[in-house]
């Protein structure tokens, strides 16, 4: 047992982001238990739990949201905390944080009905974009190019029988290059940053965008430190559009993956420098 | 050792972990080990609306 106590990494799947943690707790000494979280149950109210500090990776936001609010409840130390994971995770409550911190970001209406949604986008303009407020990967987010496309992709998205794809989170498209940035915060330090290129206007690494290193200005680096604190702070992926009057941060991911991240990155291991902190966060 | 449950080929899963995904080398699914005390596979799951960063 390390003087940090014993620290759990909650996982859906493991990539190779999860397996760097692992190794990285080896190369450090330091027992890190596997939780895969189909396996995990939460009594309320009952034995101790066997960890003393969960790094939360599960791939699902609502899951791993619950399994957070209970280790919390059962005084478990999490990385990143459920309010984080919550306040990043959700992008109408992200918007809301970064907003409230004078983050620039798109501009965007929220509305909670099919006829308001279509009023937003009437507002912000065409072309505009529609994304649900939970999930990622540029799943489910559409460019909406004039009204008539409008009302055949709410009529869509009603039809869905999720709750959530009811609220309809609609933004400007920013007008910018086929690309965008991710700097990755860990603390209150941003340690990496990649630019992501695609030939189609979603630059998600995950839909195939190329990927290369970015050189992190003092620009950058206080604008991703702003925006990750915004939210709560821990460690946060900052995804940033370069727009016509600037930066604009979009995004703020809870629990990113860094595969690609680490292979536009020398020097720096991020699986180590993640692992750090839950440890300095441990040991607090 | 056990069985894809798609092709019912032999499958060994070796040093894995619960949640590791690999293909059947015979029929090519992805796979997800479940457990592994006792050994158990499952056809790995579906990306879910709420899956992501």
């Amino acid at each position: 047992m390390s003087s940090a106590g014993r620290l759990g990494l909650f996982y859906t799947i493991l990539r190779p982001e999860e397996k760097w943690l692992l190794a990285a707790a080896s190369a450090r000494g330091i027992p890190l238990e596997p939780m895969h979280d189909e396996g995990v149950l939460f009594p309320i109210g009952g034995a101790p739990p066997p960890v003393d500090l969960v790094l939360n990776r599960s791939v699902s936001h609502v899951r791993g949201l619950y399994a957070l609010r209970c280790w919390e409840g059962a005084g478990v130390k999490t990385v990143n905390s459920a309010d984080v994971t919550e306040r990043a995770g959700d992008k109408v409550l992200g918007s809301l944080a970064l907003a409230r911190a004078g983050i620039p970001t798109p501009r965007t209406i929220v509305a909670l009905t099919e006829d308001a949604a279509l009023r937003a986008l009437d507002e912000i303009g065409y072309p505009a974009v529609l994304k649900p407020p939970i999930g990622s990967w540029g799943r489910l987010i559409a460019r909406v190019r004039d009204r008539e496309e409008a009302e055949q992709i709410l009529e869509h998205k009603s039809a869905l029988s999720s709750p959530t794809q009811s609220i309809f989170y609609v933004q400007e498209h920013v007008p910018k290059p086929q690309r965008d940035l991710r700097i990755l915060v860990v603390g209150d330090e941003p340690i990496a940053g990649m630019v992501r290129t695609s030939s189609e206007w979603r630059t998600n690494a995950a839909r195939g965008a190329t990927t290369e290193a970015l050189p992190l200005s003092r620009e950058l680096s206080d604008l991703a430190t702003r925006a990750a604190r915004a939210v709560g702070g821990g460690v946060l992926a900052v995804d940033v559009m370069e727009g016509p009057n600037g930066y604009v941060v979009h995004e703020v991911n809870p629990t990113p993956e860094f595969k690609a991240l680490q292979g536009t990155t020398s020097g720096v291991d991020i699986a180590d420098r993640i692992l750090a902190y839950a440890l300095e966060v441990a040991r607090a | 050792m056990t069985n894809c449950p798609e092709c019912d080929a032999s499958v060994e899963v070796g040093a894995m972990i619960a949640g590791e995904i690999f293909p059947c080398r015979d029929c090519g699914t992805e796979l997800e080990v479940i457990g592994t005390a006792p050994m158990s596979i499952e056809r790995a799951p579906k990306e879910a609306e709420d899956w992501g960063e």
